[in-house]
Formats: structure tokens, sequence, C-alpha cells
């Protein structure tokens, strides 16, 4: 037994993260930060409360109330204010959908704008061209502001047959980065679902399922999940979305609870993302109950993609199950994995101290001080930032880590693709005139302003996070060092033998073997086999 | 020897042969080594080949030929092909022509290759994987031959010895392509010694391999 007792807690504090983290990949990235549903029920007023009408104070109000000045975005346009919107002709509206219809969106937004802008909301075509300027938002790659457009049918509900399309489209978006307040909370989170066609509801009480358990209301959740078709997607997903609730707040796992998530595992309805996560959730649990055989089983039914070098913590994990079974040559080989060019930005700290611990099991005493020191050298600026207290999300290895999964890398992702979609409008400032362009500047504007506070407010928590997992692992590193240092002078008996070496695994007729000279092929990173011959004397070998 | 003069034959040795030196230095810093070891992705078992070749020396003619072959593996790298027959037709160079008219050589002196069956064994010591720009592995395996070959030429039957090498490239557990450029040496009348080389193209089907 190590006597580093404290791995086990640690390990175990970042297995349990590591399903944290399961759950928002499970959410399909639709976990909402921030959100504060009603506790009892999904209340669809809520929807339209407050952050659409603070993004888009002038811009929502475009068609109620047209004298509205636009463009705040752009200094020239807050200069002089602009006259009032004429009164849209109808044929204005055909106009646009011929542009539309002939693929020029980039003519056809500014005209259904100008439509939108002189006419009542009471119009019967008025959600028609919202959606209609939605979609060629969309086709001109301006995907925050079609969905501002779209969730504004939904939310207005002005026109029945549009809706289940606008809804569709949303659904489509919430597939790439977006504004999860605005779609997933306020949209999909608050329907009333009684009207909607089946595919869509399925979906809307999923999602309300879903932000009913990050409230923590189990039952409200099980309400939502029951009206799905027990053979839709959905429902599989939900089910996955229960078990982590339930393994969230478990005491003690329990058998059935592994069974519930092997039995998923094996759903075909489930993504294989989601099949994967599965497993490795059936693989961290009977890590915990010490059941490092299951453990290793599980992690070996994890499918990957062809040539996908898959993910660094699986290597880790496993490499962890089979140092704990003695598996000293399996688990470094794993380790050598994770040095590969694919996971040279990952933030594995106790890859440093597991391999350390494998060299010194094996008697390497200097190459695993080496090994064990390594984690000082690679993280000495974080290490230092740590200490001195500076601001953690400046350190950029810190950030890296801290932006690599979860809430925080949706917001980034989100925050990237406002500043990709900001400079892609500055290329339609002159097709999209004078009223338009002002207005889409101010609703990016006001959406990017708020993106950056809920990703500093998501990365300033996360940093913590990995600073913490940085500690730990700098602490064990400490006290590597000086067992090892005593080991390293430790007297040897007087006819001690060195152990008997473990035979080497003979190739089988079927296998082949390339001898890894740096290397790296992504086909190979599950096989790598390590040899090295132990130098425990045999009364101080483990 | 005093241990000052060690350290400075150490320090001469070390200086002599530097990259001696750098890998010792290395195996302390990394000590170990690392196989990738893997499942064979490509087994083969009962093969069946039907290809396409030449016989491409004969300055007289060129033999257009086509291939069938049944080839039993009894390991990775060890097989049998226990019979190949070969139909070759022959496409005259105009040389032969450029002959008869200006030089009145009897036609009959010219040997022509008609058919030929044979039997070889076959020895795969090479396999390998290749990355195509990147993004794909491709997986192959080279070999070599030796078997007996019977020719039917246009003067009669003439017994020959098959030497030769080959490429496969697999394309699935089912289906992999060969090329093989093997040599017949033939024991022709006079005794005298005639090459009949043949460069085929194959598509072989797998048949029977397990996982």
């Amino acid at each position: 037994m190590s006597p580093f007792s404290t791995f086990a807690p640690a390990h175990r504090a970042a297995a349990l993260f590591g399903l944290c983290a399961a759950i928002a990949c499970s959410w399909n990235q639709r976990a909402l930060a921030g959100a504060n549903p009603p506790d009892d029920a999904p209340a669809p007023d809520a929807a339209v409360s407050d952050k659409p009408d603070k993004q888009g104070a002038g811009a929502d109000k475009e068609g109620a109330k047209p004298e509205e000045p636009a463009g705040s975005g752009n200094p020239a346009a807050a200069e002089t204010p602009e006259a009032p919107p004429q009164k849209a002709d109808p044929k204005l509206l055909d106009a646009a959908l011929q542009q539309f219809y002939a693929n020029d969106f980039r003519d056809a937004a500014p005209m259904f704008y100008a439509y939108l802008e002189g006419s009542p909301p009471t119009d019967e075509n008025y959600a028609w061209a919202q959606y209609f300027l939605a979609r060629s938002l969309r086709e001109l790659g301006l995907t925050h502001a079609a969905g501002y457009y779209l969730a504004r049918i939904a939310r207005e509900r002005s026109n029945p047959a549009v809706l289940p399309r606008a809804l569709e489209e949303l659904r489509v978006l919430t597939e790439l980065p977006h504004d999860e307040t605005m779609i997933d909370e306020q949209i999909f989170g608050s329907l009333d679902l009684g009207f909607l066609p089946p595919e869509i509801a399925a979906y809307a009480h999923y999602q309300q399922g879903l932000i009913a358990l990050k409230v923590g209301n189990e039952r409200w959740a099980k309400n939502h999940f029951a009206k799905l078709d027990e053979t839709s997607p959905e429902a599989s997903r939900a089910r996955f979305a229960l078990l982590v609730t339930r393994l969230k707040h478990a005491k003690k796992v329990d058998d059935d609870l592994i069974d519930a998530f092997y039995e998923l595992s094996r759903d075909p309805k489930l993504t294989p993302a989601m099949k994967n996560e599965s497993l490795l959730a059936v693989a961290r649990l009977k890590y915990e109950k010490q059941d490092y055989e299951g453990a290793l089983k599980a992690y070996a039914e994890v499918k990957l993609p062809p040539l996908d070098p898959g993910q660094a913590t699986l290597y880790l994990e496993e490499a962890w199950a089979r140092y704990q079974l003695g598996q000293l040559h399996e688990a470094m080989g794993l380790l050598t994995t994770l040095d590969a060019p694919s996971f040279r930005d990952e933030f594995l700290p106790d890859k440093y101290l597991l391999r350390a611990f494998i060299y010194r099991d094996l008697c390497h005493y200097l190459p695993a001080k080496r090994a064990a020191k390594e984690l000082n050298r690679r993280f000495a600026d974080s290490l230092e930032a740590i200490h001195d207290r500076t601001d953690l999300a400046e350190d950029l290895r810190l950030r890296r880590a801290a932006m690599a999964t979860g809430g925080t890398h949706r917001a980034a992702q989100f925050l990237q693709t406002l500043e990709l979609e900001g400079e892609r409008l500055g290329k339609y400032a002159g097709s999209f005139g004078d009223r338009l362009f002002p207005h889409l500047v101010k609703l990016y504007d006001l959406a990017h302003a708020e993106a950056q506070r809920v990703f500093q407010e998501r990365l300033a928590e996360a940093v913590r996070h990995e600073a913490d997992k940085l500690l730990r692992a700098a602490e064990q590193v400490r006290l590597m060092d000086y067992e090892v240092g005593l080991k390293l002078y430790e007297r040897v008996k007087k006819g001690a033998k060195l152990v008997t070496p473990k035979e080497e695994q003979a190739l089988k007729d079927d296998e082949v073997a390339f001898r890894f000279d740096g290397e790296y092929w992504n086909d190979e990173l599950r096989t790598y086999r390590f040899h090295l011959e132990s130098r425990c004397m045999e009364d101080t070998a483990q | 020897m005093r241990p000052a003069r060690v350290v400075m034959l150490i320090g001469i040795l070390a200086g002599a042969f530097p990259s001696a030196a750098l890998a010792q230095y290395e195996s302390l810093e990394n000590p170990g080594s690392v196989s990738a070891v893997q499942e064979r992705l490509y087994r083969m078992n009962h093969e069946l080949d039907l290809g396409v070749g030449v016989l491409p020396l004969d300055a007289f003619y060129k033999g257009l030929a086509v291939q069938v072959g049944y080839t039993y593996h009894f390991t990775d790298s060890f097989a049998w092909q226990i019979a190949r027959g070969t139909y070759s037709y022959s496409v005259d160079t105009g040389l032969r022509e450029q002959l008869e008219r200006d030089f009145g050589v009897d036609p009959t002196v010219f040997e022509e290759v008609e058919w030929m069956a044979g039997s070889d064994l076959v020895w795969s010591p090479f396999y390998g994987k290749l990355a195509v720009m990147n993004q794909r592995v491709v997986h192959f395996a080279a070999f070599l031959s030796l078997g007996g070959t019977v020719l039917k030429m246009n003067v009669g039957f003439r017994p020959g010895i098959a030497v030769g090498a080959g490429l496969r490239v697999f394309q699935n557990k089912w289906v992999s392509f060969r090329l093989d450029g093997v040599d017949n040496v033939v024991i022709a009348d006079g005794p005298r010694v005639l090459h009949v080389p043949t460069l085929f193209l194959s598509t072989a089907l797998n048949f029977g391999a397990t996982e």
C-alpha cells in the first residue's frame, strides 16, 4: 500500500469532478450556469423576464417602438438621431422573400428588418418576417442574431404556424455555441408544451427536465422525463441525466447504480459519447469500490472512433487502476500515451506523480525523483502564481485547464463565436444599411458584454479548482521526494538478492510489435507496453 | 587504475562516442523501453487471387496475362500458394516481323508463353503500416515466394523455377491488393536457361480469417 494514502481522496475528488463534467457534457452543453428557474415548476412567463431584454434593449423594440434609436455601437449613428422608420409597404415582404429564395440573404435581411420596423407586432406576417430574417442571418453566419429573432418568435407566439419551425431552428442552433440563458433556459426551459409537435415537445421536455435536475427538483424532472417516448433518444439521455444526478447526491455508491450505468451504456439510442460517459462512470465507481479489475473491463469497453486519440483522463484513470493492480509496466505504457502531442496541453499533474510511484516501486529511485520534480518544473509558473496569490486566471496553464471542460469551456466557445460573428458583421456594413447594421452591432455588443461576464465568473471558479488540484499534486511530490530520499540511502543487507525479474509477456501469434521511438501513432495510443527490470532487492521488494 | 585516471578515461571515451554517451544519459533519465503491441488487424487464411499482368521482358512479344490462384496461409508469415494458373495473350512488338522480313529468320525459333501453372511457398517477414496524408493508416505486408512452374510454350512444355517478391496492401479483412513480380527461370532446349518474368496486380479475397 502506498504511504501516500492522501492520493485516494484526491483521486476520488478528481473522479467525481470528472463525473460532474460528464453531467455537463451529457447535457449536451446545455447546463445552465446561473440558471435560477422557479423551484416548483417551469414558468413560461418568466421566460421573457431577464436577459434578452437586457441584451436587446433597443433591438427588442424595433417593431413595437420604432422610434428607439438603434446602433449604440456605432458612434456616428449615436450622434445623429435617426428618423423614425416609415410604415412598411406589404410589397416589401414579397420583395424580401424573392431575394431570400434567390439565396441573396445579404439583400434580403435588411428588407425583412425594414418590414419589421415598419409593421406593428400584430401584423399577420410579422412573425414570418422575423423567421425569414433569422434564417437569412443564419445563412450569413450570424447565428447569435438568428437565435435572437427565433427566440423572440418563441416568446411572442404571435403566429402558431411559425412557432414549430422557429423552435426546430433553435434546436439546431443549440448544437452550436449559443446563449444558454436566452435559448435553453428562457425558451426550451420555460415553454408551455401543450401544442407543440411531438419531436419539439420531446426536446423541450428533456431540456425542462434537465433544468429541474440542475436546480435539485428531481420530482419535476421525472415528471418531464415521464412524458418522453420510451424509445426516443431523449428518454435514454434523460435516464443518463437522472443516474448522474443520483450519483451526485448519493452518500454511498451501491451496485444497482453501477449496473444501471452499465445497462445504459448498452442502449443503442444513446450517442457514442454518452455511452462512453456511462462506461467511464461505471469504471470510476468500480475504482471507488476498489474493484480495479471491473474498472479495467469498463475502460476496455470504451469505444473510440478510428484514429481518435481519445481522452487523456481515460488513460490516466486506467493507468491508476492498473497501478493499483500492480501492473506497473502497463500503467507506465499508458503514461507514455499521455506524453503524446495530442495531450501535451492537458493539465494532468497526477501523471508525473504516478510515473514517480512506478519508478519508485521498481526501485529506480533517481528517475522517480526526477519524474516527481518534473511536475514542479513544468508547473513552476503556476505554482508561483498560486503562492504569490496573483490572479490565477492570468496564468496560462491554469486558464487553459479551466477552459478545457464544462461550463467555462462552453462560455469561452460562445464568447469566441460572438467575437467571430462580430467581425463577420463588419463585412455586411454596406449591405445592411444604416438601420439593420447599427441594430445588430448593438445586439452583439450587449451579448458580448454579458458573455464576457459569464465567462469570467465561471473562469474564476474553474481556475481555483485546477489550482487546488495542482497544489495537492505538488504536496504529494514533496512527500515522494522525501520518501525516495530515504530509500536512496537505505543500506542493502549483506547477501540480499535482486528480486526475480517478472517474466516478460511474450508476443502472441496474432500480435505485432512496433518499437516506440518517440513517434506517436494514434492507432497505437492504447497499446504501449513498457519494459523495465526491477532493481528492488528481495527484502525491499514491494 | 587510480580514480582520476578512470574519470579521465571515461571523459575521453564519452567525447569520442558522443552518441553512445547521449544514449546512456537518455536511458538514465528515462530508463526502460516502450513498444506498441497490437493485435494484427489483418490476418489471411484462404486466399483467392484474381489478377492481370504482363510478361514484359521478351523483345519479340509482350504477354498480356490473367492469373487466378489459391493460397492457404498456415500462419501470418508462412503460406502455400497451392495453385496458380496464368493465361497469356501475346502481342507482337514488330521486331519479329522485321527479322522475318529483312533477315528471313525461321519463326519457329521464337518461343512464346501460352499459359503456365505452378505452386509456390510464400514467406511474409514484413508487416507494417503507412500514414497516408496523416489522415489514414494503410497496412501492408511484403513477401517472398519460391516455387515450381510448368510453362506451355508454342514449342511445347517447359519446367521452371519461380522466384518472386510481392507487396500486399490491405483494404479490409476480406479484400487486399497484391503486386507480384516473379521471375520464372525456365530450362529450355539446349540446354539453356530462359527467364520469363511476370508482373501481376491482383485482387485477393480472403475467406475464413479469424478476428
